[in-house]
């Protein structure tokens, strides 16, 4: 509608602009004498302008028209310049202005210069180059035809220069090629120069800022501004479009064209914290620090809190002696009638300061506390399930015993046992039934027995008081009880004799008959006797502070004694044959010594940091060593590791009083006198590079704790894991 | 509470009941289950007498309520629960005690005798009225073992195996009371633990100490074997002249580690040994190889064998039965425990009519009487000893015999039911 509407008008204004120019021209060619800028002419040609612009703008919306540009130039310019080409640049126009001007001073100035000329001596050459001209003596024909002779003086470059130099009006003069003359511009005219050179219209009466006059009016109409029935093209497709799309449609389906890619709708941002690490123990996040709270205030800070709160004289006078810093409140809890009783809180300055000194000093950096699981550091050890098989079970109580029973040892064969009691019997127990086989008397309480470990020899030690017997039991293989019998009695004496520490008797008779056959008297109390592991040699311990003869060694079959150590270096508590190699261990009450016997001399001295040891048992290996000690201690030594213990076991009560290793198994035991044998996986590896495996696996319980006493020594059968445990309680027990 | 759809049946002629499913309650236990039955029984037959029954779901004696039985062996109570009764074994009565001057080690019983071996050195011959018929003396150690060897009519030969090593080979004539020692079987480096007569009657086996099994002639006969007798050690001479003429093994078997506890003979051409190496050993006793060795855990103290279920129980050194499967080719599978003893399990004897049933002897002073399709409870739990129980064994004559260290062999008369007999 709107379209067609300006449509319309823009041929009515088209009309109206022809109509205008021609009628200009008719008004310029009336009013000769007028200035060109006359005011009525301008007035109507502003309107005219007003009426072209209006429509110049609205038509160039819709279509480069190129109407409206002629029509403005047609207004300003001559008829003659009407058809020149549209030019946008300033100067040009500013040409242009001038020569039409000049023009029109010519078709003014004349009467003024030239009085005899008629008065328009405008040329009517046209628009020719005047070079043309240039050979005749005119220049061109005025109105009337006649011949515009070209100034008779031709001016030369100095009379130029001259002219320059001294005409006032220089500046103002202006040359005419068309008539040849120079031209001297009127004052309007260098002001309309100055005018347009500044951008400012050239009409000093025009007024661009005028109230605008809406053409169409913003109201809404709800009829069409013509009556004019819609194109029956605004109705049906246009095929020109569809042809287009076709096009399009088709470029789009062979590839030609790629759809636009459809715009990123979400919003983009930058993650300023990409490249921080998250796991940065001191990442930003982790290491905020927010500022300390203060405490809300609770009711003793009320003004009128309940009576519970409010300190009594004692305490009053209690918080007033204490330190500052030791004060639990800062303040002392005061009972007002009414609010308005409240003074002025006194300490504000210094809460306020100490408030500032709690930020000021509030640490900014997070301490770094090291997470540890408290289970975390103990050390993984196997589970005693997966060490099976050890002693678990009390299986069998061997009675008999009227007393404590100090010592046990079973026969390399696993067959039987041996008991020495305080009740001056030794006994001998079928192990896998627990039937006391044999008892015999001896003459003072037991003090250690000792089962030759020697598979081929029967041969007991037993030692109480200042002797050492040596029993044959009669248990066992036939075979070897009549050799051992053999043995002993093959014995020649040399024929020097030599002086010896103690005296060895040969058992005859009844004593015979009860199995005695070798009897050592020692000088002193014997406390321990143990065989070597090829069971021919037998050590045997007298514990004495003040004497050099503590430890005496024993061969069976020369009936000889040796004493093998010249000096005295403490109170020897026991002693022990290296299984393997020719070494001697020596406990006294701090230190294990140990020796070589062919060498002679101390290899190494063993700490074992108790103060008193009371039993000590070599693994069978031979490079380990358990003590056990008074002060409820067992201490493990790996001899190629140090001479100071490599595991120290606190796990018994009480003093311990006995420890053993088994033979073959893993195991070893210890025995103290709260009545339990502990049982612990000691597992050694040929490897050097490891260090022994020792786990406990089991408490075993079942020894009455009589006169303070507990169990008193431990010994492991020879081929099963099961352990003997003799008490105080007079019985021996297995655990299986 | 809840009720369980339930169908009873049983082999018994005697006793069965229509076979119509009854609800039951689910938490009824034995007792009651037996008055049911004996409710119906009465309405069936007007002169039925209260009988006890015992239950079987699915192979399993009911011990507990039956649901919890059920809950226990995951039976679906869904579904109609069959329930096979048999009638209740009759706990053993007491019957004889035998005093002895000593531990008694072993005992065996055929069905006119019982010979037990003691720790006071000598072997006695009772009567199973509990008379003491004769005394068999002569080693010079504790009586290991007994057995008895074969009766040709009045005349018994027996056989005794001591720690003193040997084994003495007995005639007895039991009319005249007069006993002669025939043979002294000599090789064993050890206490001779065990000796067992092979089916033929014919040879015997005996494991040792010494970890040796060995096997001997049964036969008596009158001329004396080629034996190596240094010259030197007349003590000895004396002794085999005493005690009869001296025997060589005809074989050794040796293979185990540790002492052989216990030895039977499976057949007349295998023998089974159990030791303290924890393997129990089947031998070729004809080539004296090893078959199949069962590895267990513990040490062994006896095992026994019955020909009806052909299963292996082993008494070890904790307080298991378990039950083995001798022709199993993996060899050690543990087909069943019965676990209830506290104590080590000194002996065990399948019962000789039945295929279900075994006694053990234990350290914890009991002999307990097992079903094997009971295996957390027994049967009956016999509290007569007061001391170590050693050894144990069951006769054909309805005899069961438990020896100890109380010094008392006690006999125990128990009362099978007819068609539980060899079922």
């Amino acid at each position: 509608m709107r379209t067609v509407n300006l449509e319309s008008q823009k041929n009515g204004t088209m009309s109206k602009a022809k109509e205008k120019s021609a009628k200009k021209r008719v008004v310029e060619e009336d009013d000769d004498q007028l200035p060109i800028f006359d005011k009525d002419v301008t007035e109507k040609k502003a309107g005219e302008e007003d009426d072209a612009d209006l429509s110049d703008s609205e038509e160039s919306v819709f279509s480069g028209l190129e109407d409206s540009e002629s029509d403005s130039h047609d207004e300003e310019e001559d008829a003659e310049e009407g058809d020149d080409e549209e030019d946008d640049d300033d100067a040009v126009i500013l040409d242009e202005i001038l020569t039409k001007s000049s023009g029109v001073e010519t078709a003014t100035e004349p009467p003024a210069t030239d009085k005899n000329t008629p008065t328009d001596i405008r040329n009517t050459v046209g628009n020719i180059p005047m070079e043309w001209y240039q050979d005749y003596p005119h220049i061109g024909y005025n109105l009337d035809g006649k011949k515009i002779f070209k100034p008779i003086r031709n001016k030369d470059e100095l009379d130029e220069f001259l002219d320059k130099m001294e005409n006032p009006d220089y500046w103002r003069t202006v040359h005419d090629k068309t008539t040849a003359s120079d031209i001297r511009l009127s004052d309007e005219q260098v002001d309309l120069v100055h005018r347009l050179q500044k951008g400012q219209f050239g009409d000093v009466n025009f007024n661009e800022y005028e109230p605008s006059v809406d053409f169409f009016t913003n109201e809404v109409m709800i009829h069409p501004v013509t009556n004019r029935p819609q194109d029956k093209r605004s109705f049906i497709p246009s095929l020109i479009e569809k042809e287009k799309v076709s096009k399009l449609v088709h470029a789009i389906k062979m590839g030609w064209i790629k759809p636009r890619k459809p715009k990123e709708t979400t919003p983009q941002y930058y993650d300023l914290w990409a490249k921080e690490d998250p796991n940065a123990i001191l990442g930003r996040h982790k290491m905020h620090v927010p500022a300390p709270k203060m405490r809300l205030p609770g009711h003793e800070e009320s003004y009128n809190p309940p009576p519970e709160y409010l300190l009594t004289e004692e305490e009053r006078m209690a918080w007033e002696q204490q330190d500052a810093e030791d004060r639990k409140l800062p303040f002392l809890p005061q009972k007002h009638s009414c609010l308005r009783a409240v003074p002025a809180f006194s300490r504000f300055i210094h809460e306020r300061f100490e408030r500032c000194l709690d930020l000021y000093l509030c640490p900014r950096q997070r301490k770094m506390r090291v997470n540890v699981n408290p289970e975390d550091l103990i050390p993984k050890l196997p589970k005693p399930k997966d060490l099976q098989p050890f002693p678990t079970t009390m299986s069998l109580v061997y009675i008999g015993h009227s007393s404590l029973v100090r010592s046990i040892s079973a026969s390399p064969t696993g067959q039987w046992l041996v008991s020495g009691s305080d009740d001056c019997t030794v006994r001998f127990w079928e192990v896998n039934t627990g039937r006391c086989m044999k008892t015999l008397e001896v003459g003072g309480a037991v003090k250690s027995v000792a089962w030759n470990p020697n598979p081929a020899v029967c041969l007991v030690a037993v030692c109480f008081e200042s002797t050492v017997l040596l029993l044959n039991p009669g248990l066992g293989d036939r075979l070897v009880v009549s050799s051992t019998d053999q043995l002993i009695t093959s014995y020649e004496p040399p024929e020097e004799d030599k002086e010896q520490a103690v005296t060895w008797a040969l058992s005859e008779g009844p004593e015979h008959d009860n199995g005695h056959r070798l009897t050592l008297t020692h000088p002193k109390a014997v406390k321990q006797v143990v065989w070597h592991g090829k069971g021919d040699y037998l050590a045997s311990v007298m514990p004495d502070n003040s004497s050099n003869l503590q430890v005496l060694i024993h061969q069976v079959s020369k009936r000889r004694t040796q004493n093998p150590f010249r000096k005295n270096k403490g109170l020897v508590q026991c002693v022990s044959f290296h299984p393997l190699r020719p070494y001697f261990f020596v406990a006294t009450q701090r230190y294990v010594r140990v020796y070589n016997l062919i060498k002679q001399e101390l290899t190494k001295k063993l700490m074992t940091n108790c103060k008193w040891i009371s039993s000590m048992a070599i693994h069978p290996g031979g490079d380990n060593l358990i003590c056990g000690s008074y002060d409820c201690r067992l201490a493990w030594f790996d001899l190629d590791l140090s001479t100071k213990p490599y595991k120290m076991l606190r796990h018994h009560k009480k003093a311990l009083r006995g420890v053993a290793y088994h033979k073959h198994y893993p195991l070893f035991a210890s025995g103290a006198d709260d009545g339990s044998v502990i049982i612990c996986h000691g597992m050694v590896y040929n490897d050097l590079l490891q260090n022994p495996l020792i786990v406990p696996v089991k408490v075993l319980k079942g020894h009455q704790i009589t006169h303070d006493l507990g169990v008193l020594d431990v010994t492991f059968h020879p081929t099963q894991p099961w352990v003997f445990s003799s008490g105080a309680d007079a019985t021996i027990r297995l655990f299986t | 509470m809840s009720q369980l759809q339930t169908r009873f049946f049983t082999d018994n002629k005697k006793y069965s009941v229509d076979d119509v499913p009854f609800s039951i309650p689910a938490a009824s236990e034995v007792q009651e289950l037996s008055n049911v039955i004996n409710k119906l029984l009465e309405a069936k037959n007007g002169s039925h007498s209260q009988i006890e029954f015992d239950f079987l779901v699915r192979g399993q004696f009911l011990r507990t309520s039956l649901s919890n039985h059920m809950e226990a062996e995951g039976i679906s109570t869904e579904d109609v629960v069959e329930i096979e009764y048999v009638e209740r074994f009759t706990a053993p009565q007491p019957e004889e005690c035998m005093m002895h001057d000593d531990w008694i080690s072993s005992v065996e019983a055929d069905s006119e005798w019982i010979l037990t071996g003691s720790y006071d050195k000598t072997a006695r011959i009772w009567s199973l009225e509990g008379k003491a018929v004769m005394t068999v003396a002569g080693h010079t150690d504790v009586v290991k073992d007994v057995a008895w060897v074969r009766r040709d009519g009045l005349t018994s030969l027996l056989l005794t195996a001591s720690l003193d090593q040997t084994i003495l080979l007995w005639e007895w004539n039991s009319e005249r009371n007069k006993l002669k020692a025939r043979h002294c079987c000599r090789g064993h480096a050890g206490s001779v633990d065990t000796i067992a007569t092979d089916p033929t009657r014919t040879k015997f086996c005996s494991g040792s100490w010494d970890k040796m099994l060995k096997i001997w002639s049964a036969v008596a006969t009158e001329e004396e074997e080629e034996v190596e007798e240094p010259p030197s050690r007349p003590r000895k001479k004396q002794k085999t002249e005493q005690l009869g003429l001296t025997r060589t093994p005809l074989m050794t078997l040796s293979g185990h580690n540790e002492a052989v506890s216990s030895v039977l003979w499976l057949d007349s051409e295998e023998i089974c040994s159990a030791s303290w190496d924890h393997t129990i050993r089947l031998w070729d006793a004809e080539t004296g190889s090893v078959k199949t060795t069962l590895t267990g855990s513990k040490v062994f103290n006896h095992i026994s064998y019955s020909p009806l279920c052909r299963r292996l129980a082993s008494g070890s050194t904790d307080r298991h039965v378990r039950l083995w499967d001798p022709r199993s080719k993996d060899g050690s599978l543990v087909l069943l425990s019965l676990t209830s003893h506290s104590g080590w399990v000194t002996a065990v004897k399948w019962a000789p009519s039945h295929e279900h049933q075994l006694v053990s002897g234990s350290l914890d002073n009991l002999v307990k009487l097992w079903d094997t399709r009971s295996c957390k409870t027994p049967l009956y739990d016999v509290s007569a000893h007061e001391d170590k129980v050693l050894c144990v064994d069951w006769t054909d004559s309805r005899l069961m015999l438990s020896g100890g260290a109380d010094n008392k062999l006690y006999t125990y008369r128990y009362t099978a039911c007819e068609t539980d007999a060899g079922a």
